[in-house]
């Protein structure tokens, strides 16, 4: 066979590839967990804490929270991805809570632990201002602001479409920014 | 609205922080999105880094084994699902039988009843012999079985809540 016909055969023929074979996503193991619970447990203890206004439902729900994502049992993907879907998993449990308490007292309230500590009569004014904010608002700030969450990640976190994050996100931070005028805090 | 800006990090970060720079200054002027950010950055900044209380997390450990143990729990629950449906449907169809039974017996029941009253006790001597004829062989082996399945039913329910 000339090297002209061998070139021509390369040509025709299709080289078969094989693509690599798809690893089923391993669940979660304890020592992956315990890494992952250490590096996050605290911002979203932060973040249930400053949706909820209240410590002992923070605690609650930051332990459902890992429940459910361990019994869910994602894929071992990113720790990123699995950030976010704990997130997402707490923000639905903070929102039945609010449901609940909604449904329970007749009218959304916000507990907010009573201070005894200068910091905490500070972070016992800002939670009272932030607590003016409806919980959705306050998530998306949250999330925005201090999670650093894009839109996507945003909208993939609280069930929104990454649309409609820019518009609520921009409603959101105006009632914020009026709330702050009101109350001689803004800037 | 459709896209979110893609300076908005960054002017984030520097209403945050307090370093502007003259390039993000001029674009948070045109960006209403950014101008919004930067309006409640400082102070979402320092909400969030007010100190939470001297908080102690549960130990990872422990959440890992309180999931383990909820999720054998609920795989035990999944496993003995079946043989409750079972046990449920157990029940129905012997109460249903008691029901048939009653039913197609209750004349003569009724009697046997009545038959128990003092009175009738006293008067012992006038006992209803139509009665005990009508009472059918079938009735007792009817009586004896569904009597039978009732007591291994309830104590199938006894040791399996044991």
């Amino acid at each position: 066979m000339t090297a002209d016909a061998m070139m021509l055969l390369q040509a025709t023929v299709p080289i078969e590839r094989t693509a690599p074979p798809k690893r089923a996503p391993r669940p979660i193991d304890e020592a992956r967990f315990e890494s992952f619970y250490r590096a996050h447990a605290a911002s979203l203890w932060s973040y249930i804490y400053r949706l909820t206004g209240n410590p002992a439902t923070a605690d609650d729900l930051l332990q459902k929270s890992f429940f459910r994502f361990l019994r869910a049992n994602p894929p071992t993907t990113t720790d990123e991805h699995l950030r976010r879907y704990l997130f997402r998993t707490a923000t639905n449990l903070a929102f039945d809570h609010f449901r609940e308490t909604k449904r329970e007292r007749g009218q959304e309230i916000v507990v907010i632990e009573e201070s005894a500590h200068e910091s905490a009569d500070l972070r016992h004014d800002m939670m009272r201002v932030f607590a003016e904010l409806k919980p959705r608002e306050r998530s998306l700030l949250w999330l925005a602001h201090v999670e650093e969450l894009d839109h996507e990640e945003i909208s993939e976190a609280l069930g929104l479409k990454p649309k409609s994050v820019r518009v609520v996100l921009f409603r959101a931070r105006k009632r914020l920014a009026e709330l702050l005028k009101k109350k001689g805090l803004g800037s | 609205m459709s896209e979110s800006c893609r300076r908005e990090r960054d002017v984030r970060r520097a209403a945050a922080s307090g370093t502007w720079t003259d390039e993000l200054r001029a674009h948070v002027a045109s960006c209403a999105d950014c101008d919004a950010a930067a309006s409640v950055s400082p102070w979402l900044a320092r909400f969030a880094a007010i100190p939470d209380r001297e908080h102690i997390l549960p130990d990872p450990s422990v959440v890992w084994l309180k999931a383990q143990l909820m999720r054998n729990t609920t795989a035990a629950e999944r496993v003995l699902r079946p043989m409750n449906q079972l046990q449920m449907g157990a029940y129905l169809v012997v109460a249903a039988c008691w029901a048939a039974v009653l039913t197609w017996k209750w004349e003569v029941i009724d009697k046997w009843v009545h038959r128990l009253t003092p009175g009738q006790f006293i008067g012992g001597a006038s006992v209803d012999a139509a009665t005990s004829a009508s009472v059918s062989l079938t009735f007792i082996l009817a009586i004896i079985v569904l009597s039978s399945l009732t007591i291994m039913l309830a104590l199938h329910t006894i040791l399996a809540e044991e």
